[in-house]
């Protein structure tokens, strides 16, 4: 399973709505605005669907989160 | 005296000139540093040619240049214009051109965007922050030669009356119009802040809010008055409840102001009752209603904190509060917006302009040193936006329309009753559903555009639109999206798009809108 690919069509169909977006996979998704409050919750969700994988409450911190890279980084204790 | 909003810096750096004024991700700005690197930026400002009573644009994420542009910019002589960091590139050119900004305070980052901006006819001139032009047609000034400027204080004959800051705020015909703010109602809201919260030198007050939202002016210039340390939250932590809690707890915030919606995230996937919150005295909040059930569960959580609701447009700032008792456990009653803050005078209006009798319904007039100089470049706006009283004959009081539907209550408290127009706030956030109607009609295969709020259960609003396509053309939603995009904030853009072949109509023809939101909430309780 390639959850980076699989993460990164997610953001781009359901969090961009923009199939076209150009994402790349260390892009501070912070910064540039993509990830809102809204959107990091349909995205824990969407993990859990997808993966199984319950993301604990702490540990949805900046830290995790920053970019798809790092996300796939921190879900692979799973 | 202190008639600027720079004076109360200006004060504590020859006070208490090593008290840290501004913290950020663990850096920060003693007052004395603080009052430095301003004296510098407004040289240099000065140097480069900024006029008395220029608008210049701050376009950055946050961090300790965003308390030195701000006081930088006043101390030039200049007003302050914070742009949304994450607007899109289109309506941070369209201010920038509105009101003429030829300086901007930036960031290296900032190029690409800066770039797009400059690639459409644009009053740019100056770009503070950014090192080398590298083609942008505008000079440039790094932040290290701004600390190569003259330091002494630029000491311009300034007054109360000088413009401070102009905040742009969602317009109901399409672009955004700027809210002008002068020293003077800017120090109104502030001093008044300072006192009914008991600002003292060691408070830690956060901000949450971003430079564009007033509540900003709170975290800084209250704060500044009482000498005490704004403590900056990083962008990207406002997303995350849980770092969020850990930077209250880490900082010790002992004054936090917020809209419910981030204290309301705080509760639910922030964890805070786990947090150390000892230091914190006062949770203030405002920009929109806090649904009773959340605050009283965040209240129970922690009893010997206070809470206070404050309420105001953005052309008033804050005009009543009031600070919330004990709720009783079987009320959903809304929490009233309470009295007129010191030194601001209220009334209460019907359709006619005649104030109605104590306990009914009207719209909320307000008059006093917190009220707006007018909307930028919109006369007709800013006229129809005062109510003239008449008085001693030939003069006249002037009162500006909240366009906010209030009763007094049994208590003699303000509630809020809702809107006279169709000005709605999500997650705080204030938006014109006429903005977003336009902005959908200008894609060349709408037809009819209708934009309308539906509860999101929180207390807040999801906007939903609907489009009717030209001539059956293809119309996607995505399509949409990224139209909408390009023109409107993040939070105005709607959150679903229906494309439909035709709208309920009313009996009349026009797009019954109501329906439209009653079927949209239907569907969201199923």
């Amino acid at each position: 399973m390639d959850r980076k690919a699989i993460l990164t069509e997610y953001v781009k169909n359901e969090i961009l709505r923009n199939k076209n977006a150009q994402l790349d996979e260390n892009e501070d998704l912070l910064s540039s605005g993509i990830l809102d409050s809204l959107a990091i919750l349909q995205l824990v969700a969407y993990i859990d669907k997808t993966f199984k994988i319950q993301v604990p409450d702490e540990d949805v911190v900046y830290e995790n989160f920053k970019s798809i890279n790092t996300l796939v980084g921190y879900l692979q204790q799973y | 005296m202190r008639f600027l909003l720079t004076h109360a810096v200006s004060h504590w750096a020859e006070q208490t000139p090593d008290h840290p004024a501004i913290r950020y991700s663990g850096q920060e700005l003693t007052f004395a540093e603080l009052e430095n690197h301003s004296n510098l930026l407004a040289n240099t400002l000065i140097q480069l040619g900024l006029k008395r009573g220029e608008r210049v644009g701050i376009f950055m994420n946050k961090g300790l240049e965003s308390a030195v542009a701000i006081y930088g910019i006043m101390k030039a002589g200049g007003a302050y214009v914070p742009l949304d960091p994450f607007a899109p590139v289109a309506r941070i050119g369209y201010v920038i051109n509105d009101c003429g900004i030829r300086f901007v305070i930036s960031k290296e980052i900032k190029r690409e965007q800066i770039a797009q901006i400059l690639a459409e006819p644009s009053t740019l001139e100056f770009v503070i922050g950014i090192a080398e032009p590298d083609g942008l047609p505008v000079q440039c000034v790094s932040w290290e030669q701004v600390y190569t400027a003259p330091s002494q204080s630029p000491e311009l004959h300034l007054t109360e009356q000088d413009l401070a800051y102009i905040l742009y705020t969602s317009g109901s015909t399409g672009v955004p119009k700027g809210i002008m703010h002068t020293h003077r109602s800017g120090l109104s809201f502030a001093e008044w802040a300072a006192e009914t919260y008991g600002l003292r030198q060691s408070d830690r007050v956060s901000n949450h809010a971003p430079l564009h939202f007033d509540l900003s002016t709170f975290d800084y210039f209250a704060s500044a008055i009482a000498g005490a340390t704004t403590v900056i939250v990083p962008e990207a932590l406002t997303k995350f409840p849980t770092n969020l809690a850990n930077l209250m707890e880490q900082e010790r915030i002992s004054v936090w102001y917020s809209v419910p919606f981030a204290l309301i995230q705080l509760m639910e996937r922030g964890a805070i009752q786990n947090r150390d919150l000892s230091a914190l005295r006062w949770i203030l909040f405002a920009g929109e209603v806090f649904p009773t059930k959340h605050l009283r569960r965040l209240m129970s959580m922690f009893p010997s904190i206070r809470f206070s609701n404050l309420y105001g447009p953005t052309e008033t700032n804050v005009c009543t509060y009031y600070h919330v008792e004990q709720i009783p456990p079987d009320t959903d009653e809304t929490i009233p917006i309470g009295l007129p803050c010191a030194n601001v005078e209220d009334l209460v209006v019907d359709l006619d302009d005649h104030p109605v009798p104590p306990g009914e319904v009207g719209e909320l007039l307000i008059r006093g040193g917190v009220v707006m100089k007018g909307y930028w470049g919109q006369p007709e706006k800013t006229a129809n936006g005062f109510y003239k009283r008449s008085a001693f004959g030939h003069f006249e009081d002037v009162f500006y329309r909240t366009g906010d539907l209030v009763q007094l209550d049994a208590q003699g408290n303000y509630r809020y009753l809702g809107r006279k127009d169709r000005q709605i706030k999500t997650r705080g956030y204030r938006v014109e559903l006429d903005e977003i109607e336009v902005a959908l009609l200008s894609h060349e295969n709408v037809q009819e555009a209708a934009a309308y709020p539906v509860p999101d259960n929180q207390g807040s609003n999801l906007i939903e639109a609907a489009v009717i396509p030209k001539d059956n053309r293809d119309l996607e939603e995505s399509d949409l999206v990224e139209h909408i995009s390009r023109r409107l904030p993040p939070y105005a853009v709607p959150a679903r798009i229906n494309i439909m072949t035709d709208f309920p109509r009313t009996s009349t023809g026009k797009i019954n809108r109501r329906e439209l939101q009653e079927r949209a909430a239907e569907k969201m309780s199923q």
